[in-house]
């Protein structure tokens, strides 16, 4: 049943709500706003909103520094490829703990949540040392190794939980049917699974994008994805307001559309199924 | 029902995951229990050599050690203070009926997909410099004067920083809560003439407790390891003003290359955190079973 809501009422808390999520969204619009200025407009202390004059210098300033799209490239190789090698070693497991579940899974699938619980501080040093000693130190291959096993039990975790909704009696009666393995698997499983394995996609490579301690450690002028490109300009670039404003928009671009989209695997994702 | 067959396929799928997570788990935290108790740095090659707990005494009487943990629990209480705080309110918020809940939504959760750097280096920059700033603008406006915020208050910048950063991941937790709110025992209690702060305190709020109480330990594991937001706004200056543990670590091992030093602070982070994962860890296994 639903409640009769006064138009007035409705108009006051849209009023306080978007004034509230405008204030939040603020800094992000902001250096939206000053990617757009002159260096000048970008530190005039009398500060303009909306009318100055528009340009476009930056961007093209940006771009014209090679280094720039090298270090996008990273980001992109880097979240791409360690989300997909987490997968690989996610499904199967996943996999096999949602349909094939033993007496321990349950134990399994805490230990492995476990790992994520050590903060990484405790394990900064003997990584550095594996990495500088194997020639991994500063390559992307490192990175996807370290960013793959980061975020291993977060994939596997939201992957059985997708799975765990897949009902088990679909599969018998496939079977019944005359479905053998393959076809089972080909015909039956993968179309139901493969909404959950495109969610757990979306949310690690946001997650991978935006990580910040492995990728600062860990990578210097070859490997830096943008999160460690970004972090450089805090000086004496950092001053140049406007491109540093078109560098963050372009860093924050790609991840923020795919954001708005994974709002609630977000939540899934990261509490574990504790809340749904 | 698992046939043996099924059930070795089974084992054979899962080895790869489990065996490389045990890797990756015993493999690095030995090396760190191990390099914690030999006197080691990076610069004096040639010098190693077993010292028991001398590395975990240094650290302790370390002068940095208690501003460090100090400044640690404070950045990690202020946060959940705001978030948790904020995060209620805006769960309430937006479920009211509105025009526009969904664009509303959306802004609010945006920062969260700020990567660290971006946030940091904005809020340093273009909010928060006491020349340039807007912050400084809008004082000088006001006819006040600026704030050298990370001069002045390094750790309270850095918290309204990752604060912004979190609030999103706590209001978007909370409202999913809030959507299985039973609506009837609402209405029920409102026709009984409860006023909004009664049905606030006695119905929503212990609705929200369980979500709640999981926002404020996982973000508790993820802020415990806060590390961009220092480096590029404050370094963990000034002085010791804004170095947290996790900083006071990577200034140890990566700055002064004292590799036994700072594997013994990652020990006492690793333990530390254990604390609370045993909370966390703990109320996700009350839910598997359900």
């Amino acid at each position: 049943m639903a409640r009769e809501i006064s138009t007035g009422r409705k108009a006051v808390i849209t009023t306080v709500a978007w004034a509230v999520a405008l204030l939040i969204f603020f800094p992000i619009l902001w250096t939206v706003l000053t990617s757009f200025k002159t260096e000048g407009e970008a530190v005039n202390s009398h500060p303009a909103f909306l009318f100055f004059d528009w340009t476009l210098e930056n961007y093209h300033a940006v771009n014209e520094r090679s280094d720039y799209l090298a270090h996008f490239w990273n980001s992109v190789v880097i979240s791409l490829g360690s989300t997909l090698a987490g997968l690989i070693i996610a499904v199967p497991a996943a996999w096999a703990m949602a349909f094939v579940p033993g007496k321990h899974t349950k134990d399994l699938l805490m230990w492995m949540l476990s790992t994520k619980m050590l903060p990484a501080v405790g394990v900064l040093v003997p990584l550095y040392l594996l990495a500088r000693d194997t020639g991994l130190l500063d390559t992307r291959t490192g990175l996807v190794i370290v960013l793959t096993m980061v975020n291993l039990p977060i994939i596997v975790w939201m992957l059985y939980t997708y799975f765990k909704e897949i009902p088990a009696e679909i599969l018998e009666a496939a079977r019944m049917d005359g479905a053998t393995l393959s076809s089972e698997i080909l015909y039956v499983l993968t179309p139901m699974a493969v909404p959950g394995i495109a969610s757990t996609l979306l949310l690690n490579v946001i997650l991978a994008w935006n990580e910040s301690f492995w990728t600062l450690n860990l990578s210097a002028a070859n490997a830096a994805p943008l999160t460690a490109f970004i972090a450089s300009y805090s000086s004496p670039e950092g001053l140049f307001y406007a491109k540093l404003s078109a560098a963050s928009t372009m860093a924050i671009a790609p991840i923020l559309i795919l954001g708005w989209f994974s709002q609630k695997q977000l939540v899934r994702g990261l509490t574990f199924g504790a809340v749904k | 029902m698992a046939t043996q067959a099924s059930r070795t396929a089974g084992r054979l799928m899962l080895s790869p995951a489990v065996i490389l997570l045990l890797l990756w788990m015993i493999v690095p935290l030995g090396m760190t229990i191990y390099f914690s108790f030999l006197r080691f740095n990076l610069l004096m090659p040639g010098t190693e050599a077993f010292t028991g707990f001398e590395n975990y005494s240094y650290f302790f009487t370390d002068p940095a050690f208690w501003p460090a943990l100090v400044n640690t629990l404070v950045l990690v209480t202020g946060v959940l203070a705001i978030t948790v705080g904020g995060g209620i309110a805006l769960a309430v918020l937006l479920d009211q009926p509105m025009w526009g809940q969904g664009l509303v939504r959306v802004l609010v959760i945006a920062p969260f997909f700020v990567m660290p750097s971006v946030s940091a280096l904005v809020w340093k920059n273009m909010l928060m410099n006491p020349v340039n700033g807007l912050f400084a603008a809008l004082a000088r406006g006001l006819g006040l004067p600026p704030i050298d915020f990370f001069a002045d208050i390094p750790l309270a910048s850095i918290i309204v920083i990752v604060a912004w950063q979190w609030l999103p991941f706590a209001t978007l937790i909370l409202f999913t809560a809030m959507q299985s709110l039973d609506r009837e025992q609402m209405e029920a209690a409102e026709m009984d003439g409860a006023g909004p702060l009664w049905r606030f305190v006695h119905l929503t709020l212990p609705h929200l407790t369980r979500a709640m109480t999981v926002v404020v330990l996982i973000q508790t594991i993820f802020l415990l390891s806060v590390f961009a937001e220092i480096l590029v706004t404050t370094n963990g200056g000034p002085g010791t003003a804004s170095t947290t543990l996790t900083f006071l670590v990577y200034m140890q091992s990566m700055l002064q290359f004292d590799v036994g030093l700072g594997s013994a602070g990652g020990i006492v982070a690793v333990l530390l955190a254990n604390i609370v994962a045993i909370f966390l860890m703990r109320m996700i296994g009350k839910n598997l079973e359900a």
